[in-house]
């Protein structure tokens, strides 16, 4: 361009989202710098909240699996009358795993059973006078899948398994199921409200932030339209500043928590005899912490965007 | 350039903030709108620049019919005016330099351009050692000619001041509204609400007067 032409008006070089990106995202980390303090307490917002939040997912997913572990102990033991043949052990076998449900099948011998009923009566050996093992019956034991652990699907599966020729007797301690489905019930539904009332409350602390903070700049957003600026002008690098604000808050809510978690629940077995077969409660799983992170980006684009939609007059 | 016909304007309950005011001010005019507090002159200009809608009758600034306006239509009409506002509306937190570029970034200039183009008119103003100051510490004359500045940083078609020159002194007055003219003889109509008597004396330029939302003389509008 020449000189002469400096008085015409220059072009509009950067025009649409994508052109004005960089212009925004300078803008939105300008703001950040300018307005630290709000900046601050945004951030330390966002930070505290998921904090409080992740502490929450990482002793439910942790509490989650001790129960699921005591899960394994729902067993079916289908019984025979006579010990059946090798051959037709192995045939049996083949027809209990091709029930749907079935995770593991072991078959137990008469003298075996007889070794584990020894084992378990230790110390009280004149009990077990005259008894042989023949007295005792062989037995299949049948280990199911996660899936297939609930009370109705376990009855259900009892009665497939009685179809089947030889077995005629099935245990599976219907009581021990039932109590344990109904704790697991009650487990999640106290989690799920507990998680629920604090999910709403981290939304209502970071969005109530949030406009206050946007509430303290409305001078700002009023001048803009003032100008000229268009609604998507004045929202946009307001936006950016709450995504990565909520990333910031997120990320450092993440660092704390895996400070807390090295420094106090890395060896919580030595002051917590929950599960003393665990080696401590272990950390979130990856889809988890990346929930976390999405969760503040989320934080901070909604509570903007909301905020936003009731001081923007343009 | 600038036509109201038959406007009325109430807030609410009240009583007509303007009542029945019919004018045209011509392209390149310089105009003052004179009148007591409360008499209508922040409403009509808040009219001018689309910040109010009239409850009755028409504003048209070239040619462009405001009750009609669309809401998404009202920033590209801003842009092509300037606003020095009462209370300056300077941002604390931006340097002077970001307080008077917002005009140009809002049109999506460039940042070079935007830079040359601000140190022009800052130097114009004579600011342009106080670049990168926050408008806080700069005297009440100073923020006016920064406000002033943003205002026309964009060579704007319409310039509109509510009382540019109610809190300074005589010398920065006279500053003021040289800048005014200035802008005037570029072809930029003008139009400047005050009841400084001694500004709209000095001035000889045309007066829109107003009395509790009514205007009193109207010689012009028949133009």
């Amino acid at each position: 361009m020449s000189r002469n032409k400096q008085t015409v008006r220059p072009k509009l070089a950067q025009e649409g989202f994508f052109g004005r990106l960089s212009y925004f995202s300078a803008r939105a980390l300008a703001n950040l710098r300018q307005n630290v303090f709000v900046s601050i307490v945004t951030v330390g917002t966002i930070t505290l909240a998921l904090l409080i939040a992740s502490l929450f997912l990482l002793v439910y997913v942790n509490l989650e699996g001790m129960v699921e572990g005591w899960s394994d102990k729902v067993q079916v033991t289908a019984y025979f009358d006579r010990e059946p043949t090798p051959l037709a052990v192995s045939a049996l076998k083949g027809r209990v795993k091709a029930l749907p449900g079935t995770a593991k099948v072991v078959f137990v011998t008469k003298p075996e059973a007889e070794i584990r009923l020894r084992g378990r009566l230790k110390g009280q050996e004149s009990l077990l006078e005259g008894i042989t093992s023949d007295v005792l019956p062989a037995s299949l034991e049948i280990s199911l899948d996660r899936g297939h652990r609930e009370s109705a699907a376990v009855a259900s599966y009892v009665v497939a398994l009685k179809q089947i020729a030889g077995i005629t007797e099935v245990q599976y301690g219907e009581e021990w199921v039932q109590r344990f489905n109904t704790f697991m019930n009650f487990f999640r539904l106290v989690g799920g409200l507990l998680g629920g009332f604090l999910a709403v409350a981290v939304l209502f602390i970071v969005s109530n932030t949030i406009k206050l903070t946007i509430y303290a700049r409305r001078d700002e957003l009023e001048l803009l339209g003032l100008v000229g600026a268009t609604r998507f002008f004045i929202k946009a690098p307001f936006l950016i500043e709450g995504v990565l604000q909520g990333a910031l808050g997120a990320v450092l809510s993440l660092v704390a928590l895996t400070g807390c978690y090295y420094a106090f629940l890395h060896n919580a077995e030595n002051f917590l005899s929950v599960n003393p077969a665990a080696a401590g409660l272990s950390f979130l799983p990856v889809t988890y912490l990346a929930a976390v992170l999405c969760g503040g980006v989320l934080l901070g684009f909604i509570g903007s965007l909301t905020s936003l939609r009731r001081f923007v007059n343009v | 350039m600038i036509q109201l016909h038959n406007v009325t304007m109430s807030y609410q309950a009240e009583a007509p903030a303007l009542s029945d005011i019919t004018l045209k001010i011509p392209k390149g005019d310089f105009v003052f709108l004179t009148g007591q507090s409360g008499a209508g002159k922040s409403t009509l200009l808040k009219l001018l620049y689309a910040d109010l809608v009239p409850a009755r009758g028409q504003v048209l600034i070239d040619g462009i019919n405001l009750t009609r306006m669309t809401r998404s239509q009202i920033p590209f009409l801003r842009r092509s005016i300037g606003v020095v506002f009462q209370d300056y509306k300077l941002l604390p937190n931006r340097t002077v330099l970001e307080n008077v570029a917002i005009t140009l970034e809002v049109l999506g200039w460039g940042k070079r351009d935007i830079g040359k183009k601000v140190h022009h008119i800052l130097k114009r103003m004579g600011l342009e050692d106080k670049v990168n100051t926050t408008p806080l510490r700069l005297s009440g004359g100073e923020q006016q000619r920064v406000a002033l500045a943003r205002a026309l940083v964009n060579d704007p078609k319409i310039l509109i001041a509510d009382e540019p020159t109610g809190n300074l002194d005589d010398e920065n007055k006279e500053q003021i509204l040289s800048f005014f003219k200035e802008a005037n003889i570029r072809g930029t109509t003008v139009v400047v609400a005050t009841h400084d008597q001694r500004v709209i004396v000095n001035s000889h330029r045309r007066v829109i007067h107003l009395e509790k939302g009514r205007m009193l003389e109207a010689p012009d509008v028949q133009k």
